[in-house]
């Protein structure tokens, strides 16, 4: 689990971004710590099917991609 | 056999200064203030982010796009902003007094494959493939970009470079082609194309493009920018407000005559929806913030902030801070809406004074507490990114984007409009030094003196900004081009700069703040500078001399003329016939271009943003705007082109030094030099000589020493007037898309460096491939040797309201303008410069030896700012071709 998958994580650009919670300086691509909970992306979601490695569908029906941030998505579901 | 022996034969040692060289170590610019603690953590975390570039915006535009096939285009659009807007990842950091940005990342934009969805594809992908077959890929080959601060050059990990300068998620690529492959033939760009091709004369276009004579096209790349945004209608009405007017227009003009005005209140009123849900989000991650926080101030920050965007979703503002947030907030908005560059915030300091004054009457305001605002604005400003291609975005923005703020000029009555919060933005501007808001002073004689010495003491910084500009030029210019629309001198008087240094026409509107009226300025027309976007001058020449050819690459560009070049005006006549032919082409195809855009991807946010558009239900491809004569013809290189013409003139015509034929085989031969391409060293001084340099050593002087324009030297500068006078007019004949004549445009932006490079020696003395002078009236570096007054006596030789603008770079060493007495002299001298009529002149304050020292040791200078052509930037992120050249301009050690 990476620092990029958690709930916490803020990017501040593609490298790297601020944890939510104590406001320190973390790289997307590093180990995520004990604070860890899954991000809301698409990849969570029970809409989304898994097709490729780096894509899939949203409700069978739009293409969509895993890593997408689903924070503004009204239609998530865990 | 190459060797290392430098230019020094022909030029002599202190070619590039006025004055004595100066000796001993270099010397820093004089003493800066330090920003407030808050803005130097923001700029701090802005310095050490990279240009991200995500896809949610263009994923979630395009996937409610597709949803609405058949359904008319401004619907279809408006729904998928709304849609796009509303599924923007929400962030708020730490510290932040106004909050909200382009994308989720600090540094943050993405593609807009409704424009053109070919350039960012991988390159592995066909459609890229396809893409670097047309002429319009020339531009980003020509272009060398920044290699250090934020962007991101390089692949590595799990971040792919994009164009030089954005970094992606490697995971978000495929879906980025994707989406990209949705607007295959549907694009502006791809529509466009179709159509242009349908012009007579298309396929020379193509060659113009192939050849790097004209820099780029308009209607898909950057279809708006350039012009000067209006706040009036969300400060007055709130958006709220503004969808009661949707909803009233709508129910009035349904079912009437002039139907697309019912689908333009429609689709305003639905992407205002999409603004709200977004707003909203904001809110919602600064509740959640709060949650998070520990730190009691901290977390009433965040309480705040989703207050006031709750607030401010629905109502209009009444305070200094909230109008200031949603300012901020519809300015991200309209950058959201298209690829933009050059979308400037106006006379902000004008536009807010009213909430400003009433807030510090109200004892709810201070001015330290406006200054720490003013400081976190210009970080905002300043994290601003455009995504384009290379060409685009190294070649001609340099990364920038030219939000150009403008203080000083008149009021509607016609007194002096500098006030308080202006001082205070210019004390904002010394104490947060950004690249922006860029700031553009607009001198009139009425500004009183204490306001002046502020803007001096700002540009003493060495940032560049202000700018100087001359009020009573740019109103001539207005009345000229608009007056037939409606334009009066009150209106007149609103004006400001849009981008870099447009001339745009603004309007005065009624701001209604607890029961007083305050007559604001904003912009009144829609983009500016669009239409035949940088001619490259000395490249026209080089095909006049050569029969048409495009002599780098060996391809046809013009049908051969034929005509033997035996007297000086033969060349000028057909200098100005494919110029004419150039002009020609281009505005028929970009004419095309946007009417594409106009019908596929209109305007709803700066349309509704823009008066009159909101009252006539007209969106801005629609002349909805008050004023719309605003198509121009860019050009680049009028100094190399008007000392070229001079040594042509003096050498092969009037003294017979030379033979034409000898002329043109030194230019094929460099001059016995190798080209800037192969050294990599893009000014005059630093070319290195070939084996056989010694067999064109005495063509090269004479070429180099032949008139030079900048010298109050009448022979070049009758050749400049002449060419000025010729290009004003010419312009005139041929009309935009709204049926309007065309008007010329004098900026170089960063496009002397990637033209330059594709151009051969020219006549002037100038190398194969160095970069061409910068702007519109600087010399060409070195070449002045005569001090600033004789520059500006060559500068002002002809009128230069005949243009949309004109623009000016000195150099000036540090140690010439120090203390309150070389402040007075300096603010003199600018005095002297635009009493003359002159429209603008910009100043980098600075020893050039430190410059050099920054280009060897880069990692030494992250914060190091330079003035390039109408922007500044920072140092680390320009390309060598633009650092070369502003290290040779000429730098004078004295001002008399
Ligand atoms: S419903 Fe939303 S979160 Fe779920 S897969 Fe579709 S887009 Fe992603």
């Amino acid at each position: 689990m990476k620092h990029y998958d958690c709930k916490y994580y803020l990017s501040t650009d593609v490298f790297k971004g601020i944890c939510k919670r104590d406001k320190k300086f973390i790289n997307a691509d590093d180990d995520a710590c004990e604070n860890y909970m899954n991000a809301q992306k698409c990849k969570y979601c029970s809409n989304f099917t898994l097709t490729s490695d780096e894509l899939g569908t949203c409700m069978n029906k739009y293409e969509a991609y895993p890593e997408m941030n689903a924070v503004t998505c009204n239609d998530f579901k865990n | 056999m190459e060797n290392n022996h430098k230019s020094s034969e022909v030029l002599p040692d202190n070619y590039n200064y006025y004055g004595t060289r100066p000796q001993g170590g270099f010397q820093d610019r004089e003493v800066k203030k330090p920003p407030s603690i808050r803005a130097e953590k923001a700029r701090t975390m802005y310095l050490e982010t990279k240009s991200s570039a995500s896809v949610e915006f263009p994923y979630w535009y395009t996937r409610r796009w597709e949803e609405l096939e058949g359904e008319i285009p401004i619907i279809r659009r408006a729904e998928a902003l709304k849609s796009g807007f509303a599924h923007l990842t929400p962030a708020v950091l730490p510290g932040e007094l106004l909050a909200m940005r382009k994308a989720n990342y600090l540094r943050g934009s993405y593609p807009m494959p409704w424009l053109s969805e070919a350039f960012f594809l991988s390159k592995e992908d066909d459609l890229y493939k396809e893409a670097q077959k047309a002429g319009k890929a020339s531009a980003d080959e020509a272009t060398t970009m920044g290699q250090g601060g934020g962007n991101v050059t390089e692949s590595s990990g799990n971040v792919i470079s994009i164009a030089g300068k954005f970094g992606l998620r490697k995971e978000e690529m495929p879906i980025l082609i994707k989406t990209a492959k949705r607007w295959l033939n549907r694009s502006v760009d791809d529509v466009g194309h179709k159509y242009e091709q349908l012009v007579p004369g298309y396929d020379t276009k193509e060659e113009i493009m192939r050849a790097v004579i004209c820099m780029f096209d308009s209607g898909y790349t950057l279809p708006q920018g350039r012009e000067v945004i209006n706040y009036y209608y969300p400060l007055q009405y709130g958006i709220e407000g503004i969808k009661k007017i949707c909803r009233e227009n709508q129910a009035n003009v349904a079912g009437f005559p002039e139907m697309d005005r019912l689908y333009f209140y429609k689709g305003v009123h639905t992407m205002l929806e999409g603004l709200q849900t977004w707003i909203l989000n904001y809110s919602k991650e600064a509740h959640l913030m709060a949650s998070l926080e520990n730190d009691q101030v901290q977390k009433s920050e965040y309480l705040e902030i989703a207050d006031r965007l709750e607030r401010l979703s629905e109502s209009r503002p009444d305070t200094f801070h909230d109008a200031l947030q949603l300012v901020w907030i519809f300015h991200v908005a309209v950058l959201n809406e298209d690829a933009i560059s050059g979308l400037s915030p106006g006379r902000l300091g004008q536009v807010l004074y009213p909430y400003w004054k009433q807030d510090m009457n109200k004892g709810i305001l201070t001015r330290e507490k406006t200054i720490e605002l003013l400081e976190c604005m210009r970080v905002k400003f300043t994290e601003i990114d455009c995504f384009a291609s290379m060409g685009v975005v190294g070649g001609v923005l340099s990364g920038n984007t030219f939000n150009n703020l403008c203080i000083g000029g008149l009021d509607k009555e016609g007194n002096s409009a500098a006030n308080e919060l202006e001082m205070l933005i210019l004390e904002s501007a010394i104490s947060c030094d950004t690249p922006q808001p860029t700031l553009s002073l607009l001198f009139d004689e009425k500004l009183p003196e204490e306001f002046l010495l502020k803007g001096v003491e700002c540009t003493k910084i060495g940032t560049g900004y202000p700018a100087w500009v001359n009020n009573r030029v740019a109103m001539e210019f207005l009345l000229n081009n608009f007056r037939k629309e409606g334009m009066q001198s009150e209106e007149a008087r609103a004006w400001a700069i849009g981008g870099c240094l447009e001339t745009s026409p603004g309007s005065w509107m009624p701001l209604e703040l607890n029961g007083e009226t305050y007559f604001i300025p904003g912009g009144s027309a829609p983009a500016t500078s669009v239409g035949v976007h940088f001619i490259s001058l000395p490249k026209v020449l080089e095909a006049v001399l050569f029969d048409g050819l495009d002599k780098r690459t060996g391809r046809r560009v013009y049908p051969p003329h034929g005509v033997e070049l035996d007297t000086y005006e033969k060349i000028w006549t057909i200098f100005k016939h494919y110029f004419s032919l150039t002009v020609e082409v281009l505005t028929l195809t970009n004419n095309i271009q946007h009417d594409i855009w106009g019908k596929v991807s209109p305007s709803l946010i700066n349309s509704m943003l823009k008066p009159d558009c909101l009252a006539t239900g007209k969106d801005i491809s629609h002349k909805g705007s008050r004023y719309n004569r605003t198509f121009n013809v860019e050009i680049c290189g009028g100094v190399n082109l008007a000392n070229s013409l001079s040594s042509l003139k003096k050498n092969v015509f009037d003294e017979k030094t030379m033979t034409l034929d000898v002329l043109r085989t030194a230019i094929e031969s460099n001059f016995g030099y190798l080209s800037a391409l192969d050294t990599g060293a893009y000014s005059l001084t630093d070319q290195v000589k070939s084996a056989d340099y010694k067999a064109w050593l005495r063509i090269h002087k004479l070429c180099l020493d032949a008139p030079k324009y900048g010298n109050d030297d009448k022979y070049a500068d009758d050749i400049f007037r002449e060419w000025q006078l010729w290009f004003s007019k010419m312009c005139e004949n041929y009309k935009s898309l709204y049926d309007e004549p065309l008007y010329s445009c004098q900026i170089s932006v960063s496009t002397h460096a990637p033209m330059g490079a594709v151009t051969l020696a020219t006549p002037d003395g100038r190398l194969c491939g160095t970069t061409f002078a910068d702007g519109s009236v600087s010399a060409y570096p070195g070449s002045d040797k005569n001090g600033p007054y004789a520059l500006f006596n060559s500068a002002t030789c002809y009128n230069h309201a005949l243009s949309q603008n004109s623009q000016l770079n000195m150099k000036i060493h540090p140690s010439v303008v120090m203390g309150r007495e070389g402040s007075r002299k300096f603010l003199e001298m600018i005095k002297a410069y635009l009493r003359k009529g002159a429209f603008h002149a910009q100043f980098n304050i600075v020893d050039s030896r430190m410059l050099r020292d920054a280009q060897k040791n880069p990692a030494d200078y992250r914060g190091l700012m330079v003035r390039v052509a109408g922007f500044t930037q920072y140092w680390v992120e320009l390309g060598k071709q633009i650092q070369d050249e502003v290290i040779a301009r000429t730098e004078y050690e004295q001002l008399g």
